[in-house]
């Protein structure tokens, strides 16, 4: 196992796992997956007030660059000894001058995900579930994903030392699966899986296994919610007013929505304004879309999903409720782009920015002209668009 | 409107699990361990509303849905019927609603959308 430059001096603020349905505490000492009382997603809640007595918000930008430089606010109670990290984090936040300035737009920034060691965001989250993991005592892991899930998954478990299991589409490259395997993973190709958020394996095959897909646990999105620590403090301690994000199982919306309660809650925020989250999803399976145009609290299982973003076939989150609830309470908006469009602002972003961008990724830019032509961002705002993985 | 719903499904944890949901909610709830029981408890008991897993010990729940809505007792042929499986194939959604059930749903049970879901066929 590889071990970031903590100290052991510093120790995580985790108090206790919170149910995001309906609200029951469970204990983060043990280990737990998803409420077994109401099935929803589980949350990592942080001794915040102890954060901000010992931790000022200037020592964090003092160490060494990656996420566990957050140590405090990142799970693992002792990092120092289960760090899993390959130097995931402090991805570039890149400006979007030339775009910015066709479009109107004054205050345009890409994060960009694809910098991570894995090629995506996965890596943020992998790289601290895994070390919770290790930290619990959790010695076998199992994931249903797709190629980025399963870079990750391959990159932080083997030298973590844990037995990992994933279950792939059979249509994946062989390169990809070969890639997998070498690394130690065991691979199963299964015929027209669809999506790694339903569990077939929950039940029969789980094993004694535990189940890092998509909010089947509580702590990959503790790693993806430093994205949202190095916004904050890369905008001076502000803010975005616009936060643009491919949503398939929708992680990093949730993620980033966590980290901004989180630091808001720290007081480390200079300015009180909230942004608004936009959820982009494909013509071709849009449930959050759908439900969030019909006001809906819930999703409807996505029927007959399809588009050439493979990463953003998700046809039901586990985590729709808490989606929606953040559009809501963001006036925020979910908007659909046609694959089309999506192509498109792929190849708009190379020409313009010289910068490469997952389909996924480039959804965010395809929505972004959506919300100009509804008018629903101004020139001045502060709009960041979201790129998820390299391809 | 009735408040009676069949749950069939050979999982007993599923089955606590539903039953907690609904009984509380003032439903109450026959159970079936299998596809062919299923179908012989609609047909013979006041039914208002099914659950119906996918993953059967006999017949699967597609073929359930399908004997259901040919049923010779005709109040079957409309009742809601809302699926319910742990499958994540390619299709199974489609297959579901194209056998006759009316809505899909993927375990584990979120069970304020199942309370929702039920809610809106049969109001509590």
């Amino acid at each position: 196992m590889s071990n970031a430059p903590l100290s052991s001096a510093t120790a995580s603020y985790l108090s206790y796992l919170l149910c995001s349905g309906c609200g029951k505490e469970y204990p983060a000492s043990q280990v737990h997956t998803y409420c077994p009382n109401c099935n929803s997603p589980l949350l990592a809640n942080y001794n915040l007030q102890g954060v901000q007595q010992n931790c000022p918000r200037a020592i964090f930008a003092a160490r060494s660059r990656g996420l566990w430089r957050w140590q405090e606010l990142l799970p693992a109670q002792s990092a120092a000894d289960y760090c899993a990290t390959l130097g995931e984090g402090d991805t570039p936040l890149l400006p979007l001058n030339n775009l910015g300035e066709q479009l109107g737009l004054s205050n345009l920034w890409l994060k960009d995900e694809g910098a991570n060691p894995t090629g995506s965001f996965k890596a943020r989250g992998m790289s601290v579930a895994i070390s919770r993991a290790k930290e619990l005592g959790i010695e076998k892991v199992i994931i249903g994903g797709k190629e980025n899930t399963a870079r990750a998954l391959a990159a932080y478990a083997s030298p973590a030392r844990l037995s990992a299991h994933i279950y792939m589409s059979d249509d994946t490259s062989a390169s990809t699966v070969e890639e997998i395997r070498l690394a130690g993973v065991k691979v199963e190709l299964v015929k027209n899986l669809e999506t790694s958020s339903a569990g077939f394996w929950e039940q029969s095959n789980l094993d004694g296994q535990f189940n890092l897909s998509a909010f089947r646990e509580p702590y990959q999105v503790e790693g993806q919610k430093t994205i949202g620590y190095e916004l904050a403090e890369a905008l001076n301690w502000a803010l975005p007013d616009v936060v643009v994000c491919p949503t398939g199982h929708g992680t990093t919306l949730v993620s980033l929505w966590k980290a901004f309660t989180e630091l808001e809650a720290l007081g480390w925020l200079e300015s009180s304004r909230s942004p608004r989250f936009v959820a982009v999803q494909a013509r071709g399976c849009a449930p959050i879309v759908k439900a969030f145009d019909a006001e809906a609290s819930f999703c409807d299982y996505w029927t007959n999903a399809h588009t050439i973003a493979s990463h953003l076939i998700v046809p039901k989150s586990f985590a729709d409720q808490l989606i929606l609830k953040i559009l809501a309470d963001s006036q925020g908006i979910a908007i659909s782009v046609a694959d089309e469009a999506l192509q498109a602002a792929q190849r708009q972003l190379a020409a313009d920015e010289q910068i490469a961008v997952s389909l996924e990724g480039a959804a965010a830019l395809a929505a972004l002209y959506k919300l100009i032509q509804k008018k629903w961002v101004q020139p001045n705002e502060r709009i960041i668009l979201l790129n998820t993985s390299r391809k | 409107m009735g408040n009676n719903v069949l749950y069939i499904e050979d999982n007993p944890d599923n089955m606590m699990l539903v039953r907690r949901i609904l009984e509380s909610r003032g439903y109450r709830l026959l159970e079936a361990q299998n596809g062919l029981t299923g179908l012989s408890v609609a047909e013979s008991q006041p039914i208002d509303l099914i659950l119906l897993d996918i993953n059967l010990p006999d017949i699967d729940g597609y073929e359930v849905a399908r004997r259901l809505r040919r049923s010779s007792k005709a109040a079957l042929a409309h009742i809601p019927i809302i699926a319910i499986t742990a499958n994540a194939l390619k299709g199974d959604a489609e297959k579901a609603l194209a056998a006759g059930c009316d809505v899909y749903m993927s375990k584990p049970i979120n069970i304020r959308e199942l309370a929702a879901r039920v809610a809106g066929f049969l109001p509590e």
